[in-house]
């Protein structure tokens, strides 16, 4: 009796801080979400916790605004992110596996090498990335944000950790005397079996490919080429007077759709995979 | 038509690790080959270098006559079963066994049929849609098993497929194994640490130490004719046990073995073979076996430390001089107090004990300088 009491406070602490946390989260999400539901003239009135009633109406502003291509910019974003989530997993994946199954001369070297490019911020090789992508007339084009996302360390890493923990190399052996050839053993026995990982990554990769700035910025010049980060940083400049607010709500909203979209589809990866490498059989 | 023949074959590790020397190897076709040795003694390695998983750093590898050096391991015609089964574990067990097949792009009915027919042997055919996750590591065994045995290989390795097994299940699959090896009628090579799997199962075993072949020779060579003071340790359960300081003597035309002052004649065969070698008298270390000891009678002595009463016949453990002498003595008709404390008395007869050379631990009779200088060595044979 004397011990549940002390504990059921603790509970109550417990949920309160938790559920003041979430709130907190939570809350501009909320805004965010009622406020694409008013209109400009409601938004002016002030603070309202309430939804009202031109979602349709804000959202038709949206797609039929030619200025703004707001459709269009979810298109390239979801092929960028698509495009990144799947090489980006696929090649780190591979090089993980190369890493880690075959005994070569400078293997260490090799690893080393890659764990140095982890530290290595974009900001810095930037002028020198943008000069490469324009003399090789990708200025202005979607395919400097796709390719390098090839070479990423830490998926490998992350790979690199999950291959040693779920991958005995006796598989890969088995294999080979099955008759598999090398690609192919990686395609049909490696990849089912790092496929949390690479759910994982996948999902990271795409959102962080969704979200990056600093790239996009400076590599995309048209508005049909923008992603929706760009996009939405242009209405920065918007008179917030004269400008359609409720439209700009929408448009936000809108733009982490996808995001939320892909995170429940996988939703049930990201939870494995965050216990990725805990459980050994 | 699938003999292996391994010439001198060598495993250097990293330029430093010399893992295996110099193995030569004939097996016949068919023939179930056994490879045995303590930890770290290059059994895997030397199978690994057969399968094509491990480069092989020099000497020649021959399957069915066919040079097997730089061949991948597909190409090998062989099929291997692992000690962690290796089972591919996104697969159902049906296309476990049928990968093999498939990459050979064999038609889709004959794969079926063969699975089936392989999982009916097996007794795996209630398990084929099952995911290797859901069965128990007997069963995962026989899959992995049946994985091989689809192939009709020319060459069957298995490295310690038992040993993740409880005693009783390995015990049952070594069964198995004897009774498949009739069925399946092709050539095996077999790693394993365990004595008694090496004893059952082998057609001829092949006793390695640190990368060297000690002995090759059948299970009964084995035991009767150890060929030096390791081959002798390893095989036989208990353990052999070994007489330190001990002579070989030569009076008139007679040889004796000297064990702490008790004189032993050697038996008619071993004078001829002493004899024939032209030995000469010498300090050795003389090798009784716990089975070959009766007590009551002779001149040594001892002091029984322990006593296990093992059913049929008592596990002995006496103390004499600085020796521990273990003695596996039938309960029928035992005369003696072997009771642990009580003196006893115990001899062995003279043909059954094995002379070691001390200083290179060879056995004066069966080690064979022609054979091991080839780096096969077998046990040596006489024309008497
Ligand atoms: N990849 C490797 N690199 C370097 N040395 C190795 C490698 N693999 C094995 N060795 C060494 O080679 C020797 C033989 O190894 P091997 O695996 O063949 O032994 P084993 O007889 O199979 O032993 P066990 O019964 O423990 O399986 C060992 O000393 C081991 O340390
Ligand atoms: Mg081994």
């Amino acid at each position: 009796m004397n011990n549940k009491k002390p504990s059921n406070a603790r509970s109550i602490i417990a949920h309160v801080t938790l559920i003041i946390l979430s709130f907190m989260c939570l809350f501009f999400f909320y805004i965010l979400l009622i406020n694409s539901t008013r209109s400009h003239a409601e938004l002016q009135k002030g603070f309202s916790a309430l939804p009202s009633s031109h979602f349709m109406e804000n959202f038709r502003a949206v797609a039929n605004d030619g200025t703004f291509p707001m459709l269009r910019g979810i298109v390239n974003s979801l092929i960028v992110s698509g495009c990144c989530a799947a090489i980006c997993t696929y090649f780190s994946a591979l090089t993980a596996y190369g890493l880690y199954a075959y005994r070569f001369k400078l293997k260490n070297a090799a690893f080393t090498f890659i764990m140095m490019i982890l530290v290595m911020p974009t900001q810095v090789t930037a002028m020198g990335f943008l000069r490469l992508i324009t003399k090789m007339g990708m200025y202005d084009t979607l395919w400097p944000l796709i390719i390098p996302s090839i070479a990423s360390p830490a998926v490998f890493y992350f790979m690199y950790s999950y291959l040693q923990s779920s991958l005995p190399l006796a598989l890969v052996e088995a294999a080979r005397i099955d008759g598999s050839g090398e690609f192919h053993t990686f395609n049909r026995i490696v990849l089912p079996i790092m496929k949390p990982a690479i759910a994982v990554q996948a999902i990271f990769t795409f959102v962080g490919s969704w979200n990056n700035y600093f790239v996009p910025a400076l590599v995309l010049q048209s508005k049909d080429k923008m992603t929706v980060p760009i996009l939405i940083a242009t209405l920065r400049g918007a008179d917030y007077m004269n400008f359609d607010m409720g439209k700009i709500y929408m448009m936000i909203t809108v733009a982490i759709v996808p995001i939320i979209v892909v995170y429940l589809f996988l939703s049930k990866f990201i939870i494995a995979g965050v216990t990725l490498g805990g459980v050994k059989e | 038509m699938a003999e292996v023949s391994l010439k001198g074959i060598k495993k250097i590790y990293d330029n430093k690790v010399t893992a295996v020397h110099d193995v030569n190897l004939e097996i016949k076709d068919k023939e179930f080959i056994v490879l045995v040795g303590p930890s770290g003694c290059g059994k895997s390695t030397t199978l690994r270098m057969v399968a094509g998983l491990e480069e092989i750093s020099g000497g020649e590898l021959y399957i069915g006559g066919k040079l097997m050096n730089g061949i991948a391991p597909k190409d090998r015609d062989i099929a291997m079963v692992f000690q962690n089964y290796a089972l591919y574990p996104h697969m159902s067990v049906y296309d476990n066994m049928a990968f093999a097949l498939t990459m050979q792009k064999v038609p889709k009915e004959q794969i079926d049929k063969k699975v089936r027919e392989v999982a009916e042997i097996l007794d795996i055919a209630q398990y084929l849609e099952r995911k290797p996750k859901a069965l128990s590591g007997g069963q995962r065994q026989r899959v992995a098993i049946g994985r091989a045995m689809v192939r009709d290989p020319k060459v069957f390795l298995m490295d310690e497929p038992l040993s993740n097994l409880d005693a009783k299940l390995r015990n049952q699959m070594r069964a198995e194994i004897i009774k498949l090896r009739s069925r399946i009628n092709t050539t095996f090579m077999y790693v394993t640490h365990d004595q008694t799997e090496a004893m059952t199962l082998a057609d001829r075993i092949v006793i390695m130490k640190d990368g060297f072949v000690n002995q090759i020779g059948t299970p009964q060579e084995l035991f009767n004719k150890p060929v030096n003071l390791f081959v002798a340790g390893f095989i036989g359960m208990p353990v052999m046990n070994f007489f330190e300081g001990c002579r070989l003597l030569l009076d008139g035309d007679k040889y004796y073995a000297e064990i702490r002052g008790v004189r032993f004649e050697l038996d008619a065969f071993q004078q001829k073979t002493l004899k024939s070698n032209g030995q000469k008298p010498c300090d050795i270390v003389c090798g009784i076996r716990p089975q070959h000891i009766t007590v009551g009678e002779g001149d040594l002595t001892a002091t029984v430390e322990v006593n296990e009463l093992m059913g049929s016949e008592y596990n002995i453990h006496a103390r004499s001089g600085d020796d521990e002498v273990v003695m596996v003595i039938p309960t029928v008709g035992l005369a003696t107090d072997v009771s642990m404390g009580s003196r006893i008395n115990f001899t062995a007869h003279s043909d059954l004990i094995q002379l070691f050379d001390k200083e290179s631990g060879n056995n004066l009779i069966w080690y064979d300088a022609g054979s091991a200088a080839n780096n096969a060595p077998v046990c040596k044979d006489y024309p008497f």
